[in-house]
């Protein structure tokens, strides 16, 4: 499929995503590491999953759920996403 | 007589994976009285209706009715059934597919006597060497599963299924816990949940499990209580959700966007422990 580039900047959908993820977590998103990997703070794959569903509805985009795993971070996911690369 | 638990199943297209179904909560497999336990199946317009007379030998209270509005959905077929269930504690089963535990009945009654609002959590388990959505990829069919049943030489002795299945849950038994799919309730509880929520209209109902569980934890003064030691055990059978890890994904994902959008908020898996209690000791953590 081909890639499609939204319009989205990085940083909004990082804030978003680290949000999202602590508010679900009670974690600090002062201190939260946008660089560990989803399941390093206990984030498993099916809260993954259903975070593209949130995110799809968010901001109005397509989200291949496997990109979870190939880029399984928030700095990697936000990178790949940006690159166009991240959506289905 | 009253029964003293009502397991309501929902079928559909499930020749092949009902008959071990019922055959797990039948009285005998379930070491309770048949008079105990009331099973009612829903069927949800399967081509083939599953036929009472098929199941005479398990001796089980067993009704087996037609869904008078089936569609898509199991959502119709769960509320029928909630319906017709006469005793104080029932047990959905969303997905017929589902094998039990050989104690799991009697573990989920004394259970509900732990608390009067006892929201009461079975832990999910899929037969096979991975989750199904892994496994099928890999080879795993039914062929391979029935191969799998008869290498512990099921039904004999019921608890073996756990050697040849996968939890899950990957955060073990008190982690976090997106739904269960024999959830049991008093029959009070159902009334006032009003049972599952009919907007969940997609195939396989969508996030209509997870959102019972989650709208019960929500009632005021629930407790809940997870199964230790008991569990469901998952047939495949081509359903869309464990066959595929893009099936799944794309399941999960769609269940997430009509949850956000009918609830307005994310689905959330359920994190806190609650209380446990363990079937094979009796022992209860609060």
């Amino acid at each position: 499929m081909q890639p499609i580039k939204y319009d989205i900047d990085p940083q909004v959908l990082r804030t978003w995503m680290v949000n999202y993820v602590c508010a679900l977590l009670g974690l600090d998103a002062a201190t939260f590491s946008t660089a560990d990997r989803f399941d390093v703070y206990g984030f498993d794959s099916v809260e993954v999953v259903i975070m593209a569903g949130v995110m799809e509805e968010e901001f109005q985009v397509l989200i291949d759920p496997s990109q979870f795993f190939e880029a399984p971070s928030v700095d990697r996911f936000v990178a790949m996403f940006a690159s166009g690369a991240s959506v289905g | 007589m009253t029964p003293r638990v009502s397991l309501v199943v929902i079928s559909y297209e499930m020749k092949r994976e009902l008959p071990r179904t019922l055959l797990s909560l039948s009285p005998r497999y379930q070491n309770c009285r048949a008079d105990d336990c009331e099973i009612i199946v829903v069927d949800n317009n399967s081509r083939e209706k599953p036929d009472a007379a098929a199941f005479a030998g398990l001796n089980a209270n067993l009704q087996i009715l037609a869904c008078s509005k089936p569609s898509p959905s199991p959502v119709g077929a769960i509320n029928e059934g909630i319906a017709r269930a006469r005793a104080p504690l029932i047990g959905v089963w969303i997905d017929g597919a589902r094998m039990a535990s050989p104690g799991l009945t009697n573990a989920c009654i004394a259970a509900s006597k732990l608390h009067d609002r006892a929201v009461i959590a079975t832990l999910n388990y899929q037969l096979g060497p991975n989750v199904q959505r892994i496994s099928c990829e890999q080879g795993y069919d039914q062929a391979a599963e029935d191969a799998l049943l008869a290498s512990i030489a099921w039904p004999q002795d019921g608890y073996r299924l756990f050697e040849i299945s996968t939890a899950e849950m990957k955060g073990g038994p008190g982690g976090a816990m997106l739904e269960s799919n024999a959830l049991f309730l008093p029959g009070s509880l159902w009334g006032e949940l009003g049972g599952y929520d009919p907007r969940f209209a997609e195939p396989g109902g969508s996030a209509a499990n997870p959102d019972a569980l989650v709208r019960a934890l929500g009632l005021p003064g629930t407790q809940l209580v997870r199964i230790l030691g008991e569990g469901t055990f998952h047939q495949v059978h081509g359903g869309v959700s464990t066959s595929s890890q893009v099936g799944a994904g794309n399941a999960l994902k769609e269940a997430s966007r009509t949850y956000l959008r009918l609830r307005g908020k994310p689905l959330v898996p359920v994190r806190h422990k609650g209380w446990t209690f363990d079937s094979r000791t009796g022992e209860v953590g609060r």
